[in-house]
């Protein structure tokens, strides 16, 4: 899966994209409504259902849920990732990885406990309820 | 049935010509209708309201980007009317809206084609484009509700809360990503300034842009915010987004 249109994690035009710049710091519960580009300082909790590029001179103080991740900054939480966890040579991450794959490059850090493999950061969807058919494919009434 | 409202500045003669071929367009088109001209006497406000009342379902703002800006949040305030724009002089607004200048933009107005846009609303004033707030060291942004705050770390970015921006929000050569009016949201946007030879330089590469429902704007000393350019808001201020709440008459060169 190509998560990223650029090697440097350029996202792609047209989403809804949240982007933390070195100029600003962000504390709290933060929920990305798209792609979330980090450059500058957070802390608290991190979500987005969508894709997170955390730039080389991010420094994050916080848990992390995503469906995809590139990390080239600093990281100090606990990562969960549904698909793809990225790590550059300058990452440096303290915390647990939960993923389903991970690609590491040589230099990067990582501090914590990794899970990875299928099955593994998928988000378990409750079971469908059952419904019987009868012989003519009508549904009685009760069953509802 | 059509109502015109001709800013001030368009009593100087030099408009004459240009507003005399705008009528003759509107009567060649049919869609002529009662005119008024804006005047130290006259409140904008007033005057639409009144006209309103008496059976005007479109208003059409005659004029430049702050006649415009003007007229924006007195017809938000009122359900079910459609605003169109003349523009008598090149602006930003009207080529973003795609509306060329003089008796061209008769032709726009005759097609009606209508985009259902958002609004920002600060307080209990709307507005079209943006909300400037100066930075200060005080200041605070809550986000949806108080979950997240956001604060500056240098102190020196230009801070906008943006419906729609006229310029790509980034640098590179042929983005077309511009804060796009009908998504529902709205931008708070933080562009760092630097200094080069002496000058302060806007550096669009560092920006900061979170799409936002609803902000909060908070500091211990009293801050003057500025929307469209035009009305100044004091802090605190409570900022959201109005989905759809204007119905603009556009044309099909239009950036959004």
């Amino acid at each position: 899966m190509n998560m990223f249109k650029k090697e440097e994690g350029e996202i792609k035009e047209g989403e809804t994209e949240t982007i933390i710049g070195p100029s600003v710091k962000v504390e709290g519960d933060f929920h990305g409504e798209g792609s979330v580009v980090v450059e500058g300082q957070v802390s608290g909790t991190l979500r987005t259902n969508q894709n997170l590029r955390i730039g080389a001179n991010a420094k994050i103080k916080a848990d992390i849920q995503a469906a995809n991740v590139l990390i080239a900054g600093e990281v100090r939480g606990n990562l969960q990732i549904k698909e793809k966890a990225e790590l550059k040579s300058t990452a440096k991450v303290t915390g647990d990885i939960t993923t389903k794959v991970i690609s590491i490059e040589t230099g990067a850090v990582l501090n914590g406990k990794c899970t990875s493999g299928n099955g593994i950061g998928e988000v378990k969807e409750s079971p469908k309820p059952k419904i019987r058919n009868n012989r003519n494919n009508n549904l009685k009434k009760e069953e509802f | 049935m059509y109502f015109y409202l001709y800013d001030s500045f368009l009593n100087n003669k030099k408009y004459t010509s240009i507003l005399a071929k705008i009528e003759n367009r509107l009567i060649d088109l049919g869609i002529n209708g009662k005119i008024e001209k804006l005047s130290v006497l006259k409140s904008a406000q007033e005057v639409v309201e009144d006209n309103i009342k008496s059976g005007a379902d479109t208003i059409v703002a005659v004029g430049n980007e702050a006649t415009f800006a003007k007229i924006v949040p007195l017809v938000a305030k009122q359900n079910g009317i459609t605003l169109g724009f003349i523009p008598v002089v090149e602006n930003a607004i009207a080529k973003f809206l795609g509306i060329p200048l003089g008796e061209k933009a008769c032709d726009i107005l005759s097609s009606r084609l209508i985009e259902r846009i958002d609004l920002g609303k600060a307080n209990d004033f709307y507005f079209f484009s943006e909300l400037n707030i100066p930075e200060s060291k005080d200041l605070t942004l809550e986000c949806n509700g108080g979950h997240f705050r956001i604060n500056s770390t240098n102190h020196s970015n230009i801070i906008q809360i943006c419906n729609l921006t006229y310029t790509p929000l980034k640098r590179e050569v042929g983005s077309r990503k511009f804060c796009d009016p009908r998504d529902g949201l709205l931008e708070a946007i933080f562009t760092p300034t630097t200094s080069f030879l002496g000058r302060s330089r806007l550096d669009l590469n560092k920006r900061s842009v979170f799409p936002i429902r609803k902000i909060k704007i908070k500091s211990s000393n009293s801050l003057s915010l500025i929307a469209d350019g035009e009305t100044v808001i004091k802090t605190p201020v409570l900022v959201q987004v109005a989905p759809k709440k204007l119905k603009l008459i556009v044309g099909k060169e239009r950036k959004f």
